[in-house]
């Protein structure tokens, strides 16, 4: 059993506030830029996306990393994990993850992703609109697929 | 008398106004049958304990009824009762 | 500096020359920001007798020492200048993304002088600002100009901007944000208008910084919890949006209908939240840092009507609704997505398009005045092709730009204007509601209800309640919310969030993030001393206790029909004491002594 950071763009109302509480958390003042989630607006249809790492089970991050600085995690359950102590700056990662969920901070010296927060991950404690869910594996979709179910639910009862 | 309904109340109720031909004595009696109608999202939107649901907004004829007599608010045929749950904007 | 940015930038649109200066750190702990601080730097470097069309004016662009932190729906900034709608400090509120990205950009004001001899627009890209040329981009609608913009500058530049209503000079011109928020009333899209410039563009990869960090988050996580639980903060505003107000209003008998000639709108129901939630909404919105999501993304099918973009509120839906006489929602949304996209005020626009109504039905205009438009209460087609007549300038529409007072004037009538010092009154009747009719009498910049939100007591039961039919203790409640209100906007925060906080839980947040200490008591002396600044000004600008007051309708006329019928407004009964509590003469001047506890002598 693993925790997903799922997204649920349909939920999302363009607040930022996940952007807010990430840089907050791993830089410790409010810059957006520094954000490991990134929420993008397209005000003409109204709609709001964020993106973050999806910490890939087979992630090109891992394949292309020559110092063995981005990996899967041993410690903890579905994380690609970065070391730091270890990783060089190629930015070859940046190159490799076909997202553009990785980005290297040059005023940092350092690779940005999303690395789950230690296991609570705050944008997930921020987002207003439950737009971001921290779930198990198994339940990972079942809001989704449930509010679904609910409409043939309904269109049933009419019916029977 | 004719009660109307908004907001969430709606929601709650499945119809925007409800007709009686005789209106019940009190706002008391009109809640409570009411919750009896619509059941318990109704109820607990209405009612807190005996008491009236602070985050309800009740009027009778324009006037808030916290200004009335409150449940004991007395109602006759005449009447228009608008229930809001609290409610906002600018 | 924590909150603040520490420096302020000045752009000089004449000499084409841009200045990086110091916050000046005292004025930044004195007034915050926002509407303290733009009001302040108006009052010291704005001449009173300067015209506020003219190259002398200026304009300031503010966030708050709050903006761009997470402090919950916090990300406000406002618009400040000399307004040529009516002479006040005018202070336009608004919300999107802009204010926060200014500080990103490292800035706690953006001051505009002079004026470019053709059109311009600003780049700022952190600490690069630019003028560049706008000759291209002049003449469009603000979303086409926001995307203009964005492909000269960065996708993602926040920008805000004027339409032709501003570029027009249009006394009730908007500064629009993000395409679809507005800095609304006064007219100050006119000042962009007259200094040639089009639109600012700003992307800033900065921080906001914070004093005490885990004091900072404590109180936001607190915040946070007292709206989510509050109904209206919580879930209320985001299902139904401000257009819920509609109908509590109309319950309460004090809807103003067809130009405030009655209170009540038997069909109101057909333009109220309940219904734009089953018809137009495609989605709620946020602005950043918002954990309430009033806005509304809506769409209209109607092929009549058809467009996409935000909106109504219920102050759009009012003025081109209930009060034009019209219940057809569809006309409306395309009305306020026509005014967006115009940049031209709602309520103002709305309001003067019911005046001109009025004036056709009593036949002191006609049908050559009005380009052959029957412009009667409910015609809706009239309502729409006006509107878009006023944001092309063209006919009629030209006069309707100018703003009610100024149209029904033009014909003899101002009685027949809906307006306080020039400025149009929003959507509750003051005959119905007493304490909102003290607010507007009273408004340092004329009709307006968000400065002195009195209904959150009157009509809302928000916390506390006090019956809107009398006159008791009104003036205390209005000069409570006026002075609150004016610390709020200018910390930036939004006045929503006020549905479950108050002074105590912003000043902690403002303390937390400055690391200077706020009480309540100093938070609410802010907003005081900011009242009585603002009201200092308004007298040189010749405005006096006569104008402290409602149209003679409100005053004489009773409403016809509804709940509230046979009310009119007392403010006689609460002026008086409102004077004596803010520690005014009886002419409303502030006394020496007030002056002096406030320090502004």
């Amino acid at each position: 059993m693993a925790k997903v950071l799922m997204i649920h763009p349909d939920k999302c109302t363009g607040c930022h506030n996940c952007e807010l509480a990430c840089s907050f958390e791993h830089e410790g003042q409010f810059r957006p830029a520094a954000s490991r989630v990134q929420a993008y607006t397209w005000e003409r249809e109204g709609m709001t996306v964020p993106m973050m790492c999806q910490q890939c089970d087979d992630a090109a991050c891992v394949k292309v990393c020559p110092t063995g600085a981005m990996h899967r995690s041993v410690t903890r359950a579905n994380l690609v994990d970065w070391d730091e102590r270890v990783c060089i700056r190629c930015k070859m990662c940046t190159v490799a993850c076909p997202f553009g969920n990785a980005r290297y901070d040059a005023a940092s010296s350092s690779i940005f992703k999303c690395d789950t927060c230690q296991g609570a991950p705050e944008c997930v404690t921020f987002c207003p609109n439950g737009a971001l869910e921290f779930v198990d594996d198994e339940q990972q979709v079942r809001s989704r697929k449930k509010a679904y179910a609910a409409k043939f639910k309904d269109a049933f009862q009419e019916v029977s | 008398m004719t009660v109307r309904f908004f907001a969430t109340i709606r929601t709650y109720t499945g119809e925007t106004e409800r007709r009686f031909d005789d209106a019940p004595a009190t706002l008391r009696e009109l809640l409570t049958a009411l919750a009896a109608r619509y059941g318990t999202l109704f109820r607990r939107a209405a009612f807190a304990g005996a008491d009236l649901n602070p985050e309800i907004i009740i009027l009778v004829n324009g006037r808030n009824v916290l200004y009335l007599r409150g449940l004991d608010t007395a109602l006759s045929r005449d009447d228009e009762v608008s229930i809001f749950p609290m409610v906002a904007g600018g | 500096m924590f909150g603040w940015t520490g420096t302020t930038l000045r752009v000089d649109l004449t000499k084409g020359t841009v200045t990086r200066e110091a916050t000046d750190i005292g004025l930044a702990h004195t007034y915050l920001g926002a509407r303290g601080m733009g009001g302040k730097i108006i009052l010291d470097e704005v001449a009173p007798d300067t015209d506020a069309l003219s190259p002398a004016n200026k304009i300031v662009f503010s966030p708050g020492p709050l903006t761009g932190t997470f402090a919950p729906s916090a990300g406000r900034f406002e618009v400040v200048t000399k307004a040529p709608l009516n002479n006040v400090i005018a202070g336009s509120n608004s919300g999107g993304a802009f204010g926060p990205e200014l500080k990103y950009a490292g800035y706690d004001a953006l001051i505009i002088e002079g004026k470019a001899a053709k059109p311009v627009y600003l780049w700022i890209k952190n600490d690069e600002v630019e003028i560049r040329d706008a000759g291209a981009i002049w003449g469009h609608t603000t979303p086409d100009t926001t995307d203009l913009v964005r492909a000269e500058t960065d996708e993602d530049a926040k920008v805000a901007c004027i339409g032709p209503g501003g570029e027009h000079l249009s006394p009730i011109a908007t500064v629009m944000n993000e395409m679809h928020r507005a800095a609304g009333r006064s007219g100050v899209g006119a000042v962009m208008g007259s200094k040639n410039l089009k639109a600012i563009a700003v992307f800033g990869t900065g921080a906001v910084t914070v004093a005490d960090p885990e004091r900072f988050k404590t109180a936001v996580m607190k915040a946070r919890k007292m709206i989510q639980e509050h109904p209206v903060g919580g879930t209320g505003l985001k299902a139904y949006g401000t257009d819920v107000l509609v109908n509590i209003l109309n319950q309460t008998g004090a809807l103003p209908t067809r130009n405030y000639q009655d209170g009540y709108f038997p069909t109101a129901d057909k333009i109220g939240g309940e219904s734009l939630a089953a018809k137009q909404l495609v989605r709620p919105k946020g602005c950043f840092s918002c954990i309430i999501s009033c806005g509304r993304v809506t769409k209209v099918d109607n092929p009549a009507y058809a467009g996409f973009g935000e909106g109504p509120e219920y102050e759009t839906a009012w003025s081109f609704g209930a009060d034009c006489g019209i219940d057809d929602l569809d006309a409306i949304t395309k009305a306020n997505f026509l005014c967006n996209e115009y940049g031209l005020d709602t309520i103002s626009l709305g309001s003067t398009i019911a005046c001109a109504m009025e004036l056709f039905e009593r036949g002191i205009i006609t049908a050559k005045d009005t380009d052959g438009v029957q412009l009667t209460f409910g015609n809706v087609a009239a309502m729409v092709e006006m509107t878009r007549k006023a944001g092309e300038g063209e006919g009629f529409g030209a006069k309707l730009a100018q703003g009610s007072y100024r149209l029904a004037e033009s014909y003899g009538h101002p009685e027949y204007s809906m307006t306080c010092k020039k400025q149009e009154m929003p959507a509750y009747d003051p005959r119905g509601v007493q304490g909102i009719g003290l607010n507007y009498a009273t408004g340092n910049r004329g009709g307006c209800h968000v400065r002195g939100y009195t209904i959150a007591i009157e009509v809302l039961q928000n916390g506390a309640v006090m019956d809107p039919r009398i006159t008791e203790g009104k003036a205390g409640l209005d000069i409570t919310f006026q002075n609150l209100t004016a610390a709020l906007d200018s910390a930036g925060a939004c006045l929503f969030s006020t549905f479950g906080i108050g002074a105590p839980e912003l000043a902690e947040m403002l303390s937390a993030v400055t690391g200077v200490e706020y009480s309540v008591d100093e938070f609410m002396k802010i907003g005081e001393r900011i009242w009585n600044q603002e009201r200092l000004w308004n007298l040189t600008q010749g405005y006096t206790t006569a104008d402290d007051t409602l149209p003679e309708r409100l005053l004489k006329d009773p409403i016809k029909t509804g709940p509230a019928k046979g009310e009119v407004n007392r403010l006689g009964e609460m002026l008086p004491e409102y004077y004596q509590l803010r520690g005014w003469d009886d002419k409303g001047v502030p006394s020496k002594a007030k002056l002096k506890e406030l320090s502004l002598n």
